[in-house]
């Protein structure tokens, strides 16, 4: 293994036990900052956390280990986080709000899993994903609205409407660079935004309210999950469809990053002017990562839409892209883990602070700007790419 | 007709005259930091309230509401605005100079939000509209039977004279070259011995100040200011920079005549036109940066491998 700076190449039965135990961890700490409720308790669990990636700067071979251990038994990795995944209604129980919350951040996990692909891997900015992510919300409410279509039609089409939509932004894309092209995707995102809020058929600024939930094999997600006799409440429908979004976008995330397009990406990102000598088409790359970006978001927006059944437009507005923007910067660019990190982070840091209730957004600003000048790197930076054989 | 186009030209001019001068600023920060102060306009929309706040207590502890506190206040307030700038800079914004690009809007973005939260809890009832006083009134002349203010001929006529200010200072004073200087280069500055400590304290100050002077001229437009109208402004500012060309004095205040002018336009001649503004002028914005990608006045820069 290239990592010389692991002291020692962990082994098969350390790394079964690394893996349950981290991840065990993980899910443990995210329970308890979900459940925390006084302000004392936030601020200890956020001091932990702190402490935590303290440690992880201080001795960077922390993360390499788990990193290896994690990646040297892919089955039971996989399987423990599937069994977490699965159980976590369980111990939530009927706390509904708790779920609310994981649901959410699992949407805005989808949507910073997206925003990577451009900023990530090939560090083009983008302020317009809440924009897709409206537009997916909307083409997939209105066709359930006006003509009945069910929720699972509408998620490819809505998925369609939203990447010809990324398409169009790419293009002047081609064109512009840098602050010129975040300016590009502003105003396309302040366009959407106006228009949604203008028009009648959107339902201007009151938005569209009654989207009717969707249903599988005669189950409807309005009702409670029954399994086994559990019962669990009707926002556990919702919870496992989210859950099966972001592992779509984690495996697609993977598949890209492996694959040609990913590195033509990552080329991109390391110079564009190389890139084009080596024969990539940058235009062409570009224009891919915009639409890419698209389609998963309206996944993430038909989703959103049919979970809370209205939308305005005030829920795409230019900070959600921002807020997007922020999670995978936190999260560390270019690092599917992190970025998830960092869209669990930033969700469910902002209802927490609630314990401060009208002072929440300033403490969310200054938490970013710190954030921004302790570690601007992200919490997870990227990991360089490995070739070859493992020893 | 003509009393609508002469009435709406006034319009037009007063609120880019504004807007060139919130462009400007975004325009001389990216130009020596080369780091995109997203927060600019909010920085310049605390101008009217700390204005504000100052006129009252300079009221409270002298009696009567003079005009004179008002004026005082009022120079106070864009004073102030300019260190604001200032102190941000050492606190925070410099730190992203040399970082990713990215990194230092969302950052700036992030204090945006910081400044307006601040100002929402640190004023009075700051999350209400408060009303602001037009600063000069009355009306100068008439051209075709429309009235035109004095309060618009402040307004361009200050806008000429910072303008003209600037580019003195820009041009003509050691300070002003040492400011073009960084903005070339800044490791070569550096290297010829300019302190860029001391250009980005002045460069703050007076992109800052001159913010704090739009913000005051916008909120005595409007009638009114708010703790939240830092967001457009920024955003139409920085649009009005970048379409003229960031960087570029000359390309500010052309992108702020054009912003302001597809504003105007879109009021006056299409129905409905007041809620559809922003929609043409981001449009706009769009279209001149497909066909001109560095701005109108901007220089394209060739790429060196």
């Amino acid at each position: 293994m290239g990592g010389s700076a692991s002291p020692a190449a962990p082994g098969a039965t350390s790394a079964v036990a690394t893996s349950i135990l981290l991840q065990l961890g993980g899910a443990a700490l995210l329970y308890a900052i979900l459940k925390a409720e006084q302000g004392w308790q936030v601020l200890t669990l956020l001091g932990l956390l702190g402490f935590g990636f303290y440690l992880l700067e201080r001795f960077p071979w922390l993360s390499d280990f788990a990193t290896e251990s994690l990646a040297r038994v892919p089955v039971v990795t996989a399987a423990t986080a599937a069994v977490i995944v699965l159980g976590f209604p369980f111990v939530v129980g009927s706390n509904t709000y708790i779920l609310h919350l994981l649901i959410v951040a699992q949407l805005y996990a989808v949507l910073a899993l997206a925003l990577n692909f451009q900023l990530g891997s090939a560090n083009i900015p983008n302020f317009a994903t809440g924009a897709s992510y409206g537009i997916g919300a909307y083409v997939s409410a209105l066709l359930a609205l006006n003509f009945g279509v069910s929720f699972w039609l509408t998620l490819p089409i809505a998925a369609l409407a939203a990447t010809l939509f990324g398409f169009i932004i790419g293009i002047p894309s081609m064109r512009t660079r840098d602050t010129y092209l975040a300016l590009v995707t502003i105003a396309f995102g302040v366009v959407v935004h106006q228009l949604l809020n203008n028009f009648d058929w959107t339902g201007g600024p009151n938005g569209l309210v009654g989207i009717p939930a969707p249903s599988l094999f005669g189950h409807s997600f309005a009702d409670p999950l029954n399994v086994f006799g559990w019962k669990l409440p009707s926002q556990a429908n919702f919870y496992y469809l989210a859950a099966a979004l972001v592992v779509l976008a984690i495996v697609t995330a993977n598949r890209l990053h492996n694959s040609r397009i990913g590195l033509a990406w990552n080329a991109l990102r390391a110079d564009e002017i190389a890139a084009k000598a080596q024969g990539i088409n940058v235009a062409w790359y570009k224009v891919l990562a915009f639409a890419v970006d698209a389609f998963l978001a309206a996944f993430a927006g038909t989703i959103y839409a049919f979970y809370v059944s209205y939308i305005s437009p005030d829920n795409f507005t230019f900070l959600v892209s921002v807020t997007i923007m922020t999670m995978v910067i936190v999260g560390g660019m270019d690092n599917i883990f992190g970025v998830i990190v960092g869209a669990f982070l930033l969700t469910i840091l902002p209802e927490k602070l609630r314990a401060f209730s009208d002072y929440r957004l300033l403490f969310f600003g200054i938490v970013i700007i710190l954030f921004l000048m302790i570690r601007p790197q992200g919490l997870f930076p990227q990991r360089l790419r490995q070739y070859g054989g493992r020893k | 007709m003509t009393e609508l186009l002469v009435q709406q030209s006034v319009n037009w001019i007063t609120l880019g005259s504004i807007y060139a001068l919130l462009a400007i600023g975004f325009s001389l920060i990216f130009g020596v930091l080369n780091v995109i102060h997203f927060s600019h306009g909010d920085v310049a929309m605390t101008a009217p309230f700390i204005a504000l706040a100052a006129a009252q207590a300079l009221a409270t502890v002298f009696g009567a509401a003079a005009p004179i506190w008002l004026v005082l206040a009022v120079l106070g307030a864009v004073l102030c605005v300019g260190l604001i700038g200032v102190a941000l800079d050492k606190a925070i914004i410099r730190r992203f100079r040399d970082a990713p690009a990215m990194m230092a809007l969302v950052a700036t973005v992030a204090l945006g939000i910081v400044i307006r939260e601040l100002i929402r809890h640190l004023y009075p009832q700051g999350s209400n509209p408060h009303a602001f006083p037009r600063l000069v009134s009355g009306v100068a002349f008439e051209i075709t039977g429309v009235p035109v203010s004095w309060f618009a001929l402040t307004v361009v006529g200050l806008t000429v004279l910072l303008v003209a200010l600037l580019f003195v200072f820009l041009h003509k004073t050691p300070l002003g070259l040492r400011i073009r200087a960084a903005s070339e280069d800044r490791i070569v500055a550096r290297m010829m011995g300019i302190s860029d400590g001391r250009v980005f304290r002045a460069t703050f100050l007076v992109a800052s100040a001159i913010g704090a002077i739009a913000g005051l001229l916008f909120a005595s437009y409007a009638g009114v200011t708010r703790f939240d109208f830092g967001v457009m402004a920024g955003l139409l500012g920085f649009s009005a920079a970048v379409i003229g060309g960031l960087g570029s004095m000359p390309g500010a205040i052309v992108g702020g005549l054009i912003i302001a002018g597809i504003e105007v336009l879109a009021q006056t001649f299409v129905p409905e036109g007041a809620s559809y503004r922003l929609v043409f002028v981001f449009m706009l914005v769009i279209v001149v940066l497909i066909f001109r990608p560095a701005g109108l006045l901007g220089r394209t820069i060739m790429e060196k491998v």
